[in-house]
Order: C-alpha cells, then sequence, then structure tokens
C-alpha cells in the first residue's frame, strides 16, 4: 500500500499509522498536565550526579511546581504571552521545572547552551531579547557581562543539586564552593529558583491565580521554543518551534519507535544535553509522554559520571551521539558489564559509524537505532524502525513525514540520485525568529532544505552522503569525508577519526585524516594501506596526522569546522 | 601510648572509613575483578609484592630499631587506603580502576598481611601477634559489607557514607596532628633521621615503583598513573589500628611511629605527585566542572 512518493512506508509495522492528523494536545502545557493526571506519584526526573547521590520529581511535582514558576513568571516576573525566557542550565531536575513552566506561562523557551562564552550569551541574548533568564549557579558570573547590551530584568539562579534531599544537597554544594570553587559570586541581582515557586504558589493558593488562563488560548501554531543552531550557513539563527512543530514531532517518533515500550514502565538514560533539540524532544518530552523514569545525566564528561547510573537504575532506553556509543564501547567498566534491561538505544546529532553500532551490538546484544534530523525539525526526520535497521543509512521517514532529495537548481530527483535533502511535514519549524532573509535561504516552497547530500534506496532508505560544505573536491572527484572515516574507524587501533580538505598544490583540495590511535606504534603508511584496500585512489587520506584527541562540541560531534581552521591559520602563517 | 578515649575515636573512624568503601561496591565488582585475573594480578602483585619487599629493605639498610623495624613492615604491608581514589581522580587517573584495586588489596589483605608480614619478620627475626592482627582485619570487613547494604538501601545514604569515609580518611592527618603529635612531641625530637626517612621514602619511592612497574606492562599512561598512586598511598588508619588494637601498650609508641608520620608526610607526598601527573597529562580539562568524586 505504499504509495509511490513514500516507499518507506511498507516497512512500517502494521499498526503504525502513516499519517498522523494532529496533535492530540491542545499544546505543550496541556500535555504536562494531561500526563502528569495520569502518572501521578510515578517519578518522572532522577537527576544522578557521579557518585551516585541523587534527586527524584514525580509527575505531579513537575506538575504542580511549574505551575508554580509560570504563576511566578506571570504575576510576580510580569511576564506577557509570547516573552522570552532565557534557560541556561545543564540536566538537572529544575530543568523540566522551568521548561514545562514557561509552556504553561504561554512564554518562549530560549534554550542557551551553558558552555556559551559571554560573547557568544551575549549575541544570542541581542538577537532573541529574552525578559527573564534562569541560570545554573556554575556559569552566574558570566551574566553580568553578557547582559551589557541586552539587560535582563529578571536573573532566576538555579543549582545543579536543587530538589534533592537536604543531605546531598548540602554536601554537593559545600564541595562546589569550597572544594571545587566553582560557585562564584553573583554580581547581579537575582532571587532563587525555590523562592520563585514559593511566590508563584502564594499567588495560586492566596490570588486565586488560575495557571490554566495563561495557555488556554495558545494553539500549536504558537512559538514554544527558540532553539539556536549555527545551522547550514554559519551564522547562529533561532528556529521558532511551534507547540505542534514539537508536541508533532514527539507523537511520530513514538509512533515508530514507541513499540515495544511500555508506558509507564521504561528508565531511560539522558547523558545528553536537554538544552539540545534531540534530548529535548526525544528524551525530555517523548518519554515524558511515554511515563517514563528520566534519568538526567549533568555531565557526562569523563564517561565514568555514567558508572552510577547504569549501576544504581535498570536503563531501558539511551540516546547518544557517536562518540558517546564509541566511548562507552571503550570503556572497561561498560564492556564488563553491559546494562541487562536495555531494549535499544537511538543514535542521533550526527553519523553513527558502522563499526562502532557493529561493536555495540556485540557489547550490549541490542541494536543502536540512528535517526537523523535537524534543529529546524524538531529535529527527528528519520529513523530506523526496529527490528528493520539497515547499516549505513538513516533510515525511513517518521509517519508524516516527506523526504526526497533535490538537485542544484531545486528540482526533485528521482529515487536513487543523490542529491540535497529536503522534508515537508508538521515538524518544519515556522522560520528563523527575526530572519525572513535566512528563512528564505532553507525553504523550497513548503520544503525544508537540509543542507545534507543524501540518497534515497529503492525500499526508501535514505543514506547521508556527507554534508554540502564538508565535500572535499580531488582533482575534481568529490569525497566524503563519511566514507573515509566509516573506513578509518574500522582499523582496531583507531579509536577516533576525522577528515577534512586541505588545499593542494596539484590537485586542488587533499584529504587529511586526523587520528586518535590506541597503538602508539600505528604508521601513517600503514593506515593508507588499509584505505587502499577499501577505497579509491583518490579518496585515500594523502596527509595523516595522529592527536591526543579531536575537537568536539559539547554534545560530543567531531568538529572538523575546528580542524579545517586550525588549518587555515597553520597555511596562513607559512 | 594512646588513652582510651583517642582509642575508640581510632576505632569509629577507621570503621566509618571501612564504611565508606563499602558504600562505592556493589556485587558486581567482585565479580568483575575475578573476570579480569590480569587486573587483580597488578593489584596484588604491586600491593603485596613491591611494597613489602620495599618495606623489607628499607628495614634493613636503615639502621632503627627492632620497633620501628617492625612498623614499617607493618606499613609496608597494608592494603590501599582510600586517600588513593581521591588522589587519582585529581591525577586524571583511573577512578574505576583506583576503587577497584583499594577493594581487592583490603579484601585479599585477610590472608595476605599476615603471610607477607609473618615472612618478612621471620627473616627480620621480629615478633608479631598474628592472630590479634587476623581478628582486626576480620572485624574491619564488618563494616565493609554493611557499607554495601546501605549503597543497596539507598543510593543516596550509599554515597553519602561513601563520602564521608573518603573525607575522613583525608582529614585522618588532622587527627594525627591534633591527637598523636603533642602526645609524642618529645619522641618525635628523639627519633633519628633514619625513622623520618623510611616513613616519607615507603610512600614516593612505593609511587615511584609502582609508575615504572605499571609502564612496563605497557598500561594506559592514565591507568600506569593509577596503579602508582594505588601502590604507594597504604591505608595508614588500618596500619595504627591494627597496632593499637593487637601490641602491648609499653610498645605501642615505637611501633606506630612509621606508621603515624607516613600518614601526615603520604598527603604531601602525593599532593606533589598529583601536580607531576596533572601536569604529564596533556589531555585538555574538562569543561564542566566536576564536582563530586
Amino acid at each position: 500500500m505504499a504509495d509511490a512518493d513514500k516507499p518507506w512506508t511498507a516497512f512500517y509495522e502494521p499498526n503504525v499509522r502513516a499519517q498522523l492528523e494532529a496533535p492530540s494536545y491542545r499544546n505543550l502545557a496541556d500535555l504536562v498536565s494531561s500526563v502528569a493526571a495520569t502518572y501521578g506519584t510515578a517519578k518522572a526526573f532522577t537527576c544522578c550526579l557521579p557518585n551516585g547521590m541523587n534527586g527524584s520529581l514525580s509527575f505531579k511535582q513537575v506538575d504542580e511546581m511549574s505551575d508554580a514558576f509560570a504563576a511566578y513568571l506571570r504575576e510576580v516576573a510580569g511576564l506577557k504571552h509570547g516573552d522570552r525566557v532565557a534557560v541556561q542550565m545543564p540536566n538537572c531536575l529544575s530543568y523540566p521545572i522551568v521548561a514545562f513552566g514557561i509552556f504553561k506561562a504561554g512564554c518562549v523557551l530560549v534554550n542557551v547552551n551553558p558552555l556559551y562564552t559571554t560573547e557568544e550569551m551575549a549575541k544570542q541574548f541581542q538577537d532573541a531579547e529574552p525578559h527573564a533568564l534562569v541560570i545554573v549557579d556554575l556559569f552566574a558570573d558570566k551574566i553580568s557581562e553578557a547582559t551589557k547590551k541586552h539587560s535582563i530584568p529578571n536573573v532566576i539562579v538555579t543549582r545543579v543539586a536543587e530538589f534533592f534531599p537536604v543531605l546531598p544537597k548540602g554536601i554537593v554544594g559545600l564541595v562546589q564552593k569550597y572544594w571545587d570553587r566553582s560557585i562564584k559570586p553573583i554580581e547581579v541581582p537575582h532571587v532563587r529558583l525555590p523562592e520563585t515557586l514559593s511566590s508563584g504558589r502564594k499567588q495560586i493558593s492566596k490570588n486565586r491565580v488560575e495557571v490554566s488562563t495563561y495557555h488556554q488560548n495558545i494553539t500549536n501554531d504558537d512559538i514554544a521554543v527558540l532553539q539556536y543552531t549555527g545551522g547550514t550557513t554559519g551564522v547562529a539563527k533561532g528556529a521558532m518551534l511551534t507547540h505542534g512543530n514539537l508536541t508533532m514531532n514527539m507523537e511520530q517518533s513514538m509512533e515508530l519507535l514507541g513499540r515495544g515500550m511500555e508506558r509507564g514502565q521504561e528508565i531511560i538514560l539522558t547523558a545528553l544535553p536537554i538544552y539540545h533539540i534531540f534530548a529535548f524532544t526525544v528524551n525530555m518530552l517523548s518519554f515524558y509522554w511515554m511515563g517514563a523514569r528520566n534519568i538526567l545525566i549533568p555531565n557526562p564528561r569523563p564517561l565514568s559520571n555514567l558508572k552510577r547510573a547504569f549501576e544504581n537504575y535498570k536503563i531501558t532506553w539511551m540516546s547518544g551521539v557517536n562518540t558517546l556509543f564509541n566511548g562507552l564501547c571503550n570503556e572497561v567498566w561498560f564492556t564488563d558489564s553491559p546494562p541487562k534491561h536495555m531494549k535499544f538505544a537511538g543514535a542521533g546529532g550526527m553519523a553513527l559509524q558502522s563499526s562502532v553500532a557493529t561493536r555495540w551490538r556485540e557489547i550490549t546484544g541490542t541494536e543502536v537505532l540512528q535517526g537523523y534530523g535537524l534543529t529546524e525539525t524538531s529535529p527527528v526526520l528519520t529513523f530506523e524502525p526496529v527490528g528493520k535497521a539497515r547499516e549505513g543509512t538513516i533510515g525511513i521517514p517518521i509517519p508524516s513525514t516527506e523526504v526526497a532529495c533535490f538537485g542544484e537548481n531545486g528540482e526533485r530527483l528521482p529515487q536513487g540520485e543523490t542529491g540535497e535533502i529536503g522534508a515537508r511535514g508538521p515538524q518544519i519549524m515556522k522560520g528563523y525568529w527575526n530572519n525572513p532573509e535566512e528563512t528564505s535561504k532553507v525553504m523550497n516552497g513548503e520544503w525544508f532544505m537540509t543542507g545534507d547530500i543524501g540518497v534515497m534506496d529503492q525500499d526508501g532508505y535514505f543514506r547521508i552522503v556527507d554534508r554540502k560544505k564538508d565535500m572535499v573536491v580531488v582533482s575534481g572527484f568529490n569525497v566524503f569525508p563519511n566514507e573515509v572515516e566509516d573506513v578509518l574507524a574500522t582499523h582496531p587501533a583507531v579509536t577516533e577519526t576525522a577528515v577534512i580538505g586541505v588545499p593542494d598544490g596539484s590537485t586542488g583540495e587533499a584529504v587529511k585524516a586526523f587520528i586518535v590511535s590506541s597503538d602508539p606504534n600505528l604508521s601513517k603508511d600503514v593506515l593508507r594501506a588499509f584505505c587502499k584496500e577499501h577505497l579509491t585512489s583518490y579518496k585515500v587520506p594523502k596527509i595523516v596526522e595522529f592527536r591526543e584527541e579531536l575537537p568536539k562540541s559539547n554534545v560530543g560531534k567531531i568538529l572538523r569546522k575546528d580542524l579545517r581552521a586550525e588549518e587555515m591559520s597553520r597555511e596562513a602563517a607559512e | 601510648m594512646v588513652d582510651e578515649f583517642t582509642q575508640t575515636l581510632l576505632g569509629i573512624m577507621v570503621a566509618v572509613i571501612m564504611l565508606g568503601m563499602g558504600a562505592s561496591l556493589t556485587p558486581r565488582d567482585f565479580y568483575l575483578a575475578l573476570k579480569r585475573p590480569y587486573g587483580l594480578a597488578i593489584g596484588v602483585v604491586s600491593q603485596y609484592g613491591i611494597m613489602p619487599l620495599l618495606g623489607f629493605i628499607l628495614a634493613t639498610v636503615l639502621v632503627v630499631p627492632e620497633t620501628i623495624a617492625i612498623g614499617i613492615l607493618i606499613m609496608a604491608c597494608m592494603p590501599g587506603g582510600t586517600t588513593s581514589n581521591i588522589f587519582t581522580y585529581f591525577s586524571k587517573g583511573n577512578l574505576a580502576l583506583s576503587v577497584l584495586m583499594t577493594v581487592t588489596s583490603t579484601l585479599t589483605g585477610v590472608i595476605m598481611i599476615p603471610l607477607i608480614l609473618l615472612l618478612y619478620a621471620a627473616a627480620l627475626d621480629l615478633e608479631i601477634p598474628r592472630e590479634d592482627i587476623i581478628k582486626v582485619l576480620i572485624v574491619l570487613l564488618v563494616p565493609v559489607a554493611i557499607g554495601m547494604g546501605l549503597r543497596k538501601l539507598s543510593a543516596n545514604v550509599g554515597a553519602v557514607v561513601e563520602f564521608c569515609g573518603s573525607i575522613l580518611a583525608l582529614f585522618f592527618i588532622i587527627f594525627i596532628m591534633v591527637t598523636w603529635v603533642p602526645q609524642n612531641w618529645q619522641f618525635l625530637l628523639n627519633t633519628t633521621p633514619a625513622t623520618y626517612t623510611a616513613a616519607i621514602g615507603l610512600g614516593l619511592v612505593g609511587i615511584t615503583i609502582g609508575y615504572f612497574f605499571a609502564k612496563s606492562l605497557k598500561l594506559h599512561p592514565r591507568n600506569a598513573r593509577t596503579v602508582a598512586l594505588e601502590t604507594g598511598i597504604q591505608n595508614g588508619p588500618l596500619a595504627i589500628a591494627i597496632i593499637v588494637f593487637s601490641f602491648p601498650a609499653d610498645q605501642q609508641q615505637a611501633i606506630v611511629a612509621v606508621p603515624a608520620l607516613y600518614s601526615l608526610f603520604i598527603v604531601i607526598v602525593s599532593t606533589l605527585v598529583t601536580f607531576v601527573f596533572r601536569r604529564a597529562n596533556t589531555a585538555a580539562e574538562q569543561k564542566m566542572p566536576d564536582s563530586l568524586l
């Protein structure tokens, strides 16, 4: 019954709907409360520190506390419908309370990377113009500098161990303050998150504030989140994701992936930061909706920080990026006793190398399924269906999503031809915040153009060949770094690898490989010979450089652009 | 010379330290230790091969009275201390390995310590109360078991107990300085440089040999740093407890001298070593401060 444009629907399980009509909830605020009514006192979120200290919140508590926070934002801080609230914190119990509170208040959540420099923060604040900032104390020393150009009237400070039991909270606080000295004095006027909750509660109980009135008129077309992205062109832009975008993407993803999951039974590991769209939608929203218990990890690096979480909780599902799965496969404590209750894992954010997928399967006995998407698409577009994974592919489009490849002139290419991937569906963003020009660059009619080069096979599975801009041109031949990296990664002594193009006198560009190796005796010639066995000669790296480690983003993506910048400056210096 | 109050306090402190060690464990750790006999062997060799031999050499080469020699030997035969975990953490070593080695050496210690002590004591012609030492070791396994139970009961209680144990182990030095040093001031002034050499040398040389031992086995630098610290850092409080609970009071002052001095100096030695290791560790600093062990 697969229609011609959507051959992949043949791979949906019989009980998967190919088309989801409309979101099941009026908006995200409705979702939060109605899920809480179902699961009540079951644990919704647990924050687990590297030493095993932890705190938990039930569905009911998250609901009640986010009501209080919404009341604070509207009544005390004086925010209005559509006002932005910047949120800057690692995974911790405060995050869901604050995020859900913002939705209930009818405001817009602006995720800010907590590791941003003051300059980066300032830029984002200038663009998003938030009226309030919720920030974790670890990074609060940056506020005064970052808000010089756009001042933020309401600053709310929280901490990693907020809402933990008294003793662990006290110990963590003391250690951070006196041992790590990671908590610096905050120079701007601010309130603490628990204080905002108590004043919000007072508004509800004494002044009879009805939180539901804030969001009863919010529709699925209203903006819920401004999610900033470097995007395809490099300038940071805020993708406007609506209540409908996020709710639909959650339902679409779970329609395909939720099979085999039991509502109210799952325990999932959230080691990726929730301020990143993948964990935001898939881990936080989707699994909250599933009634799962979400184990939040504030800082997954070093990876041994995850050891206690794996020991103390029966993890049934986790999400990660290639680097995380690869790293875990190299941790002795993990490979010695891999999690026993895992159903499968989901990978996103960057290409999952097939060697990593294979090792993961060998070690854990379960699949790691790869998904694909972008910030602008809330983010999920495709996923490998459970039990029907295909090595090297990003799977098939999730329900209600159409994906196709496009040629240079924006024309739709037939199945099997390589071109830029475009997508349409209910998860495509409303546009970039205050930036119609950039929006028009990425839209091709109602199709969102991803900037990734890919191809659809005869069954409707997609494969990413590479990023448009990462492609290396060697004497006119296109080399896609992913392909070379995939080969290098299969060498037993290679732990991590990145491939870029560098200027070359004779071939225009040459392929250069950066290698992190576990064997100090591994030679460049051996590696090149190894590549020759698997690749045409123009794809074989001309230059090989060994490194102790590779530059990575905070979600663990290897940053080719940083390596390219290094090469450029070295080139310039010479 | 240890009065009854100090003795009780000492007992409680050691018990809490062992309780904390227990709370860091799950039954899975034992299973894993057995599954990896190679790692286990490295730990046992460094802890009960290298260190006692080093102690024996120091006790022979340095000119010290018999009681001091017993102190050196006992100190050298002790299992790894929980403080090694803290220093491993700050040296960017392998924390999981450190914990595993500490635990393995503590548990195997029940058999290994009396055996090795007996061997070297016989070689040096020294008298030691073997049965009493075994008794103290076994009694101290009880809090380890309780700690494991607490962890099972609640991850939070376990983590808090573990944390208190580590802190207490670190602050043991203050306990010694406040109670033992003033009481034995005159004795310390009369103590020969040889005794001080032994107390400092045991840790410093132990760490150095441990490092090159691990290097010769081609261990990853992270693991080599861990084995080094694990080898050199001994369980000082345990040594003092054993002496106080198994030797007659009149001998205690002299026998306890090396373990007490060792416990004081090891903190300084380990801190210096940590600085060296950190400098050697070229890997970038973590971006987010991770506050807790």
